[in-house]
């Protein structure tokens, strides 16, 4: 702990809830993303759960009302895309980042704390449909004029449309706050040494995340404001019997929602690019060009957003065709810098580079089976099928749930000095892989085979019903992996193996400091001279934590 | 994390790959004795049209390629993960290659190769599916509405909007659907009242958005039958959600040899002929109960009527575009009145004949989950 006497205001630190509610420490705040978002990725995971019992069989057995059917998987989109997957990937930025560039907080701390604040009352505001006459039920993307209720209740009945919207909007200026912030911190608190092409692969995936979040999110904003005028002051922008335009919605919507689609991946990419490197004590094949493919994704992230809108006819095809399998090629430029990254490493297989290599080997399928829909005519016979849903999960699940969970066993030990149980770790690893794969494999053959998306019920007579069940399993088998996770958690935080401050023998600067950190981060530096200063270290290169010069008093919390 | 670094693999190790080795020939034995059914799986149904043999052969490059670099890539990983994994005891630093330029040019050039090549042969099979032709042989509207397609036949130099010779109202079954002739072009327009639906049929390997437009013209494309499907029905489904009864909005194409549909197609003149539009009206006496439609639901889930006496239904369908009836089912389930469907927004009477004390159930026979309700003789 700091020796200096600390200002008064130390004084006014309270323990407990208190603390917690009110920190601008980035530590903390990361921390409640990442629980907040966990929070919200069972609620979601249950409503998944809901909608695969439902379809387990030809049927319908118990959502009688199929209304709330379509409620299920509105919000089970929704929430994942919107409260687990970006926000998580958020709290881990929100903690490694600072920590990796050697400052002792974000930018703007307060800011920090509002953007984090927002959402778990966005998430109540969302939730709140289910109680007051039906949640949002248009799907994540609400389609107008679907989504515009004209037709009396058709879709979106009763407050939870106008719900889904105002939580969105919140999301939204959470995210675009945090963007900035994160942008001025990488900019102008990097330490002493720490060039930008000495940045750690985890912060330029956040800065380039950071950029789509300012850029692609007051789109969204917009589209939202429009939408919530059409449906209660008589606005007119989506509503075709008027005059509006349906498709517009369509062009704004994924305008944000496709660059979202690199907001809710890229961090994790980075958070992989971390761990491969120190489980196969190797640098990371080819930095820079996995700086620029970074860039690129991000840059062209913005050039393909109406490859979701092929079968509409009201777009230009060949052009969103040829941007979209542009896109493939940094992708697959990473891809093989991961690969060689791995070859002739010594690879530990502990429980973070099982996930990180769960996320190789299952993005690949994700990224493969993406192209099929960027051949246009081929889209015509996939477009909103269950091969969209296939798809999707192996890009959201495949990639960014197991990267998340990758981050989680790396990171655990820094966050709360013990490190998870590994016997657990694996078991989970075991359960999620096989489930993940038994549920979003078979949807491949079911899209083929003409099942469309977003029904609650099929024909018991056109071949759908084995692949369904095996899905359903694979969606309980998801579920049933939780469990050693949630157990793993409870009893490391108790009684887990010290962690020490580095105990994956890690490359950057979050590793440099005690597990968990002091609130300031840092009493000393190392020399920072390549992007591993930890391993220059280690090995001798560079002179072990340089005084850091007098920073003045260390920031507090000001009431 | 290794405690004891013998040179034995620990027993639980042991244990994980038996398990491994078991599942996975567990999985090729599935694999070899199912091989043409699973390989099948992987591409979508035989196709029907034309435009379904392009986007079929596209589909099939598309796949092989994919199932190379899937192979290759993944292969990679599994074999360097194999390969170069840390022996116990081992604390020598490996090489610590930072990168190779010609090897990442290469990986960058090949992909970039591979893109464009597909970019282009789906360019060009693009433009053959969305080809369309100057005359084509029939024309047909697809009206999409909440939950219904019915199918409007135009005559040959009709514009998307002008008015149909015939409509077919029912989507499915002998006397629905949309019937076309085998072999012919056919032109489609799409149009919806109301939200966004999507034309979708598997074996047409095909689907089109129905977007609501203010000038309602702007979704069309042909289709073209294969000649050896005539005989053959095939099942179309709404694709783009479009509310609660999105999942009941399917329907079927009938493919017909061309002279059998040259008949079908003079007995449906000749029907909308004889039959006016106009629905009879007045009923048949006896009091007169309300009933409307809306929003595809009934205002009322009960009604009431007298014993052994006629009434009438005086029934509005205020749905724009969206056909409904109502149909009276006794307590077996048999039909005891059938009412006309029509298209709304219209108001008809029904005259019911006289029925016998007791509890029927009153449905729309379109949408026959989302609109019913009980009626109450006594």
């Amino acid at each position: 702990m700091a020796t200096t006497a600390l200002t008064p205001a130390a004084s006014a630190y309270r323990s407990g809830l208190y603390e917690w509610l009110t920190t601008t420490d980035h530590k903390k705040i990361g921390i409640l993303y990442v629980v907040n978002s966990f929070i919200f990725f069972f609620l979601a995971g249950i409503l998944a759960l809901l909608v695969r019992s439902e379809l387990a069989q030809p049927g319908i057995q118990f959502l009688q009302d199929e209304h709330v059917y379509n409620q299920l998987f509105t919000m089970h989109g929704t929430v994942m895309i919107f409260l687990f997957i970006i926000p998580m990937l958020v709290g881990f930025g929100n903690y490694v980042v600072p920590l990796q560039l050697g400052a002792p907080d974000m930018a703007f701390p307060r800011i920090n704390a509002l953007s984090f604040w927002m959402l778990p009352l966005a998430g109540i505001l969302l939730f709140l449909g289910f109680i007051a006459g039906g949640a949002a039920a248009a799907g994540w993307t609400s389609y107008a004029p679907l989504s515009e209720d004209r037709l009396g209740g058709l879709a979106s009945s009763g407050p939870g449309q106008d719900l889904w919207i105002m939580g969105l909007t919140l999301i939204g200026t959470s995210s675009i706050l945090g963007g900035i912030n994160f942008l001025v911190t990488i900019f102008k608190m990097r330490a002493p040494g720490l060039t930008m092409f000495r940045l750690p692969i985890l912060v330029w995936t956040v800065l380039v995340t950071s950029i789509l979040q300012v850029l692609a999110t007051p789109v969204l904003t917009s589209a939202l404001i429009m939408l919530f005028i059409d449906r209660n002051y008589g606005g007119h922008f989506f509503d075709p019997s008027t005059g509006g335009s349906a498709i517009m919605w369509q062009n704004i919507f994924w305008f944000y929602s496709h660059p979202a689609v690199y907001i809710m991946v890229l961090p994790a990419m980075g958070m992989i690019s971390e761990i491969l490197p120190v489980f196969s004590r190797k640098p990371l094949f080819g930095y820079k060009a996995f700086v620029f493919a970074t860039a690129g994704i991000g840059a062209l992230g913005f050039s393909v957003w109406a490859h979701h809108m092929f079968t509409t006819g009201q777009v230009f095809l060949p052009f969103f065709s040829l941007m979209t399998f542009l896109i493939a090629v940094p992708t697959g430029v990473k891809m093989f810098n991961w690969i060689f990254t791995l070859w002739r490493g010594k690879l530990t297989f502990s429980t973070p580079l099982l996930f990180a290599l769960g996320f190789l080997s299952m993005f690949l399928i994700g990224g493969i089976n993406g192209a099929f829909s960027a051949a246009v005519p081929v889209d015509f016979a996939l477009q909103d099928t269950y091969w969209v849903v296939a798809h999707l999960h192996y890009v959201l699940f495949g990639g960014s749930v197991f990267g998340v969970f990758a981050g989680v066993y790396y990171w655990f030990p820094k966050m709360t000095g013990r490190m998870l149980n590994e016997a657990l770790g694996k078991l989970q690893f075991v359960l999620i892989f096989v489930g993940f794969n038994l549920t979003f494999f078979p949807m491949h053959q079911l899209g083929l085979a003409g099942m469309p998306r977003r029904i609650a019920d099929y024909a018991s007579n056109v071949g759908w019903n084995e692949l369904n069940l095996l899905a359903t399993i694979g969606g309980f088998t998801i579920a049933l992996s939780m469990i050693p996770f949630l157990w793993n958690v409870a009893i490391s935080l108790r009684n887990g193996q010290i962690a020490g401050d580095d105990p994956w023998e890690a490359n950057t600067l979050e590793w440099a400091t005690s597990s968990p950190p002091p609130p300031y981060n840092f009493d000393h530096l190392p020399e920072i001279r390549s992007e591993r200063p930890l391993f220059d270290v280690r090995h001798g290169r560079t002179k072990p934590a340089a005084v850091m010069p007098d920073p003045g008093p260390a920031p507090q919390p000001t009431h | 994390m290794s405690t004891s670094p013998g040179t034995r693999p620990s027993s639980g190790s042991i244990l994980a790959a038996l398990i491994a080795i078991i599942v996975f020939v567990g999985l090729a034995v599935v694999v070899v004795a199912n091989g043409p059914q699973i390989v099948r799986s992987f591409f979508p149904p035989e196709p029907e049209t034309a435009e379904g043999h392009a986007i079929f052969d596209l589909y099939t490059i598309v796949f092989v390629i994919a199932a190379i670099i899937f192979f290759l890539v993944e292969g990679l990983i599994v074999w360097t993960v194999i390969r170069y994994r840390r022996r116990p005891g081992d604390d020598e630093l490996p090489p610590q290659t930072h990168g190779h330029n010609f090897a990442e040019v290469v990986w960058t050039v090949i992909p970039t190769i591979i893109v464009l090549f597909l970019f282009v042969i789906s360019w060009q099979t693009l433009n053959t599916v969305e080809a369309t032709a100057a005359t084509p042989d029939l024309k047909v509207r697809a009206v999409a509405g909440q939950f219904q397609w019915s199918f409007e036949y135009l005559a040959p130099e009709a514009g998307a909007l002008d008015k149909p010779l015939f409509t077919v109202n029912v989507p499915t079954g002998d006397d629905g659907g949309l019937t076309l002739p085998a072999g012919k072009t056919t032109h489609l327009y799409l149009y919806s009242p109301d939200v966004i639906h999507a034309f979708y049929v598997p074996q047409f390997l095909f689907k089109r958005d129905v977007v609501p437009f203010a000038d309602a013209t702007r979704n069309q494309f042909d289709l073209k039958l294969d000649a050896d499907t005539a005989g053959q029905t095939f099942r179309g489904q709404c694709a783009e959600l479009c509310g609660t009864g999105h999942r009941i909005m399917v329907f079927e194409v009938h493919s017909l040899d061309p002279a059998k549909f040259q008949a079908w197609w003079e007995q449906k003149l000749a029907e909308a002929a004889a039959t006016p539009t106009p629905p009879p009206s007045g009923g048949a006496g006896g009091p007169v109960i309300d009933l409307t439609a809306q929003a595809v639901k009934f205002d009322k889930s009960a009604l009431e009527a007298q014993a052994n006496q006629p009434f009438t239904i005086h029934f509005d369908n205020k749905d724009q575009g969206t056909p409904h009836d109502v149909d009276i089912l006794d307590a077996n389930g048999a039909k005891v009145f059938d009412g006309q469907v029509f298209q709304g927004p219209a108001v008809q009477d029904y005259g019911v004949k006289p029925l016998g004390p007791g509890s029927y159930k009153f449905e729309c026979s379109v949408h026959p989950t989302l609109m019913f309700g009980t009626l109450t003789v006594q």
